[in-house]
């Protein structure tokens, strides 16, 4: 594994690193490292968009797979993300693909998965019926009442499991420094191993600071980017209201089946509780 | 030729038998530790949020910001003041938990349906035995599924505690990385999934076990959203 180090002096200090323009455009550079990590966080939230947000639409449309999607979604989220990450390196090594980055990208897009998966199920399942039976009413098919009045109105849940999911996969991605990657985890990384305490502090900061950064960047973007007429139908526009489920019970089969509707008091207390993170 | 590296080679699992054994061990004792100490302080922390009501949005931003500090991060900013110690991997460790088990111990006690409470009232309990012997026992299934959230998330994040020297399986995976030798990874990685899933499985006996009732509401549930 040949990884440039990031080579910094003893005496640099912390603000000397991070206020040295080198530092961050140079080859093992803070922006180039960024980039990195921005990118595959990217590539995972859409992949896992794509494969959970129409599987679980539909299923929940059909009323299918109740049961065993929740089985589905506890045991992705109990498979541990760096464990599998590590445990795939040497299989994608064989396979000729490098050390790099299939193994990190599969585990991460399979934490990804079930907060979406979860969000989407649950919110498109739990849509006001009446608003269903009118739909059918107005002579819409079982497509449009998915795609134009289902969709619509779970969007806002849909897109706080995809938030939960990002901030998620932008927090963890840094393990990929451990796994013969880079990306921004790498000065926490070459930190531990030159015991240098101003890489190590200055690299945690980073990674810490990217992650606030991503969850209040998509707090922002759900709101903005909530349907209008969606707005309009519910009593407040603090941003989690109404979500259907109470996380707590997301994590028992019987109880996911048992989606009490009842407003959640505060913001944000979904964000931790979908998954487990690394 | 034969292949000096494969995925696994028995002979390498045989004779390091004891350190494998022993990593296990940490593993399992350090996954314990945390969820003990986390459902401690979450238990303080719980009661104080549903004794007084005012703290239960603070407490519960609190726990969430914690559980957002990414995990590298977290391990890596405690290096230079606790070293390389258990102590390291415990702090962030127990973090996580908390926000699972502290909303968790908040659920179980609000869906006890205020009837049992005022039942209970009406019959001159005092608060103490009302809290104790009526809520509790109503509220400790969600807070199962809390412990098994909670459990399982460590046993995974145990796993990372590795990169500050602590962390059972981890080490293992570390060292097979480093050495690019696959067997101590494989082993390390295939023990510690192995184990989440037997302990997430563990939890869902423990589950049924407490609640035989929600598994009947299953099937109600499922009757209940038909659709047309």
């Amino acid at each position: 594994m040949a990884l440039a180090q990031a080579a910094l002096p003893r005496d640099v200090t912390l603000r000397g690193w991070l206020l040295d323009a080198a530092a961050w455009t140079g080859p093992s550079g803070i922006l180039p490292s960024l980039v990195d990590t921005l990118v595959l966080s990217a590539a995972v939230i859409v992949t896992a968009i794509l494969l959970a947000v129409p599987s679980a639409a539909v299923l929940a449309h059909l009323g299918r797979a109740r049961v065993s999607s929740a089985w589905v979604v506890n045991i992705g989220r109990a498979v541990p993300t760096f464990a599998l990450a590590a445990l795939l390196v040497p299989v994608s090594l064989r396979a000729g693909y490098g050390f790099e980055p299939w193994p990190i990208f599969i585990a991460l897009t399979l934490m990804a998965l079930p907060p979406i998966y979860l969000g989407t199920y649950t919110s498109v399942e739990g849509v006001d019926r009446a608003a269903v039976d009118a739909a059918r009413a107005i002579g819409l098919r079982r497509r449009e009442i998915l795609l134009r009045v289902e969709l619509p109105l779970a969007s806002n849940v849909i897109f706080t499991g995809i938030r939960v999911a990002a901030v998620q996969v932008v927090a963890t991605e840094p393990i990929r420094a451990f796994l013969g990657g880079d990306g921004l985890g790498r000065y926490v990384r070459d930190g531990l191993g030159q015991r240098n305490d101003t890489l190590l502090i200055g690299g945690a900061a980073l990674v810490a600071s990217l992650a606030g950064m991503v969850a209040i960047l998509l707090t922002w973007l759900q709101r903005v980017l909530e349907p209008a007429g969606v707005r309009r139908m519910r009593p407040s526009t603090s941003i989690d209201q109404g979500v259907p489920v109470p996380p707590s019970e997301v994590a028992t089969v019987g109880k996911w089946s048992q989606p009490s509707g009842r407003a959640m008091p505060e913001p944000d207390r979904t964000s931790g509780r979908f998954a487990p993170n690394l | 030729m034969t292949n000096r590296n494969p995925l696994i080679r028995w002979d390498y699992v045989v004779t390091q038998r004891p350190a494998i054994s022993a990593a296990l061990v940490e593993h399992l004792q350090l996954t314990v530790l945390t969820v003990l100490i986390g459902s401690l302080i979450a238990a303080v922390l719980a009661s104080v949020a549903l004794r007084w009501h005012r703290t239960r949005q603070p407490i519960g931003a609190g726990t969430a910001a914690l559980y957002t500090i990414p995990s590298v991060a977290f391990f890596g900013l405690l290096v230079p003041s606790t070293g390389l110690t258990r102590m390291t991997a415990l702090i962030p460790l127990v973090a996580y938990t908390l926000v699972v088990l502290v909303n968790a111990i908040i659920d179980g006690f609000d869906q006890v349906p205020p009837e049992v409470e005022a039942a209970a009232e009406a019959m001159g309990l005092s608060r103490i035995r009302r809290v104790l012997g009526v809520r509790l026992p109503l509220a400790v299934p969600v807070i199962v599924s809390g412990l098994r959230v909670a459990t399982v998330t460590t046993v995974g994040l145990v796993t990372l505690a590795a990169i500050v020297g602590q962390g059972g399986l981890g080490r293992l995976i570390l060292d097979g990385l480093r050495r690019a030798f696959w067997t101590p990874l494989v082993v390390g990685a295939l023990l510690s999934i192995l184990l989440a899933l037997i302990l997430d499985a563990l939890f869902v006996l423990l589950e049924r076990r407490l609640a035989p009732w929600a598994k009947r509401r299953t099937k109600g549930g499922r009757r209940q959203v038909a659709r047309p």
